[in-house]
């Protein structure tokens, strides 16, 4: 039996009468690796900086490894590393400093700091990067001074926001590499995401919240197999409307969603609809540009848990 | 353990902000010109606005009030940094670090004193060489004066730039305090003078941290004996205190809401 790194228990967070996360209350074992899931503005953020000792709870409560965030603040600071979604620093700071200052706050003597700082930074690819001011710095790159932190504090709960957010495609495998051998070496990461296949491709379990409250929570085949019908079958089809007696038949399959001129519709057992929901598209004289069925992926679940589509909103 | 601990937390965060203190060498430089421009244009000033037999001999009346305005510039310094990092939210960086919030605002604190005491350092050497050479217990004086005036001005400066986040309001009441400890205390005109011109505000610059200070450094340099030491080191000693807890609170409550 794992034990619960972070216990989130009726947490709610308000700034001013605005209400960011609505009582939200989720489990997060030692050694997951843990998505946080939800378009902008959902309160990943501001979930992830309360665990971080940053913000305080309105009401409720969050533990980690057993300590309060409200009464053992500090004690939970050292439990916990954050790689921020904007990245800190000033203009003027150099990586290299920042990266060696932050060495030695968590922990570490002098020579050691900076024997880790540099094996880090020539694991990330910093270290041409070291005496560069913050300032001429790309996205990608201050993302990755971030994530440094991280890896240098090497903490029992590390919590990443958007880690992968400004860096290019190439360096998002590298990352999503580097993140699982941070699990592997004994580290509860907490990422939070609006990247469907990012959490795909890291996190074993996932909460997905919206509009600051949480919609569903499990592994990722867990959250596939909740939805009622097994499969989606996709249809792109000319023009832009489809007429009410088609979409009035459609709906008997199963639940529908439409997106500019995609359609989705949920059903059991896609292979053996999809003849039957050409067929009506023929009679009805829609004509159907791509049709196939699928598994469902994040997306679908996303979409069919919150009735939005992540990528429109974020 | 726990004070080890702390200890250790509040050095380092002190040593972050001296070391960023020499890196903006350009803003130094600025405000090493502003010094010495101050000293020329108070200097003129003082020809015109004072009557020269309150004061035998302006420079040596004028170079304490130079160890004031240096520890002002060096300690309050560290409010415009501490602002700078609240608009940037590098503050939710500082706080999330594993260092408890006490020796975090006390290791800033320090920083702001480090600031002081080092760019004051050249000055003090100009006012042995312009005044005279002080005993060692007028040294200790003049070091306990400077500690205080330095802990006073960094508290106040964190505390005012916590208050608010507009960064014009902050450089705003940054420009007030400074009118207030300059204009209205006796760093650069004569208790008497004071007295016939600021009229019912004299009392302002009687309790100004800075009269203290400029007196204790009057007192330390042989310019004069006719100082209270006792009263003078008193009121900066509280003025100290209540600065430093009231940055401790300020700064405390709106870093972590
Ligand atoms: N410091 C703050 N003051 C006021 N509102 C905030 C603050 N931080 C976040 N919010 C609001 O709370 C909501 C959730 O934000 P956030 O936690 O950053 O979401 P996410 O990380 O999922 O994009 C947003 O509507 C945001 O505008
Ligand atoms: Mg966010």
């Amino acid at each position: 039996m794992k034990s619960k790194a972070v216990e989130i228990v009726n947490f709610t967070k308000k700034f001013g009468d605005f209400t960011a996360v609505d009582n939200l209350n989720l489990e997060i074992y030692e050694n997951e690796v843990f998505g946080l899931l939800g378009p902008n503005g959902s309160g990943k953020t501001t979930t992830l900086l309360t665990i971080a000792t940053v913000y305080k709870p309105t009401s409720g409560d969050i533990y980690v490894f057993g300590h309060s965030v409200t009464r053992e603040d500090y004690v939970v600071r050292k439990l916990v590393g954050i790689a921020f979604q904007e990245p800190k620093a000033m203009w003027i700071d150099k990586p290299y400093d920042l990266l060696t200052w932050h060495a030695r706050i968590v922990g570490y003597s002098m020579s050691d700091a900076k024997k880790i700082v540099r094996e880090v930074m020539e694991l990330l690819g910093l270290w041409e990067h070291r005496n560069k001011q913050f300032y001429q710095l790309s996205g990608g790159t201050r993302k990755k001074v971030e994530l440094a932190k991280v890896l240098i504090q090497k903490p029992r709960v590390a919590i990443l926001d958007e880690p992968t957010a400004q860096v290019d495609v190439l360096s998002k495998h590298a990352l999503w590499d580097v993140i699982k051998k941070l699990r592997d070496e004994g580290t509860t990461v907490i990422i939070a995401t609006n990247d469907m296949f990012e959490a795909e491709r890291v996190c074993e379990k996932i909460a997905i919240i919206y509009k600051g409250k949480l919609r569903a929570m499990g592994t990722i085949s867990e959250l596939k197999d909740s939805i009622p019908r097994g499969d989606v079958i996709e249809i792109q089809y000319e023009g832009s409307r489809i007429p009410e007696k088609l979409f009035a038949s459609l709906e008997e399959y199963g639940r529908i969603e439409t997106q500019s001129s995609t359609l989705r519709i949920y059903v059991e057992k896609g292979e053996e609809k999809v003849l039957d929901v050409i067929d009506l598209f023929r009679k009805n004289n829609v004509k159907i540009l791509r049709i196939m069925v699928k598994e469902p992926t994040l997306d679908d679940v996303f979409t069919y848990i919150t009735g939005a589509k992540l990528r429109e909103e974020s | 353990m726990e004070v080890k601990e702390w200890i250790r937390g509040a050095v380092l965060v002190a040593q972050r902000d001296l070391s960023r203190f020499w890196r903006n060498i350009y803003w130094l430089a600025g405000q090493v010109a502003m010094n010495i421009a101050d000293l020329v244009i108070f200097a003129v000033i003082f020809r015109g606005l004072v009557n020269p037999a309150f004061i035998p001999d302006y420079i040596r009346f004028i170079t304490p009030g130079i160890l004031c305005l240096a520890i002002f510039i060096s300690a309050f310094s560290i409010g415009r940094e501490v602002g700078i990092e609240l608009r940037r939210e590098v503050t939710q960086y500082l706080v999330s670090l594993p260092v408890t919030r006490g020796a975090l605002v006390a290791g800033r604190i320090m920083g702001g004193v480090l600031r002081g005491f080092l760019y004051q350092a050249g000055f003090v050497i100009l006012a042995v060489v312009l005044m005279s050479m002080p005993s060692v217990d007028k040294w200790i004086l003049i070091l306990t004066s400077s500690f205080l005036l330095a802990l006073t001005m960094s508290s106040l400066s964190i505390t005012l730039s916590t208050l608010t986040r507009d960064f014009n309001l902050q450089a705003a009441i940054r420009s007030l305090v400074y009118f207030i400890f300059f204009f209205v205390s006796n760093v650069f005109y004569p208790e008497k003078a004071l007295a016939m011109r600021l009229g019912s505000a004299a009392p302002i610059a009687y309790y100004s941290p800075m009269s203290m200070a400029v007196n204790l450094y009057r007192f330390g340099f042989n310019y004069t004996t006719s100082v209270d030491v006792l009263f003078n080191l008193a009121g900066l000693i509280a003025w100290a205190t209540l600065s430093l807890l009231f940055a401790y609170k300020v700064y405390i409550r709106n870093l972590t809401r």
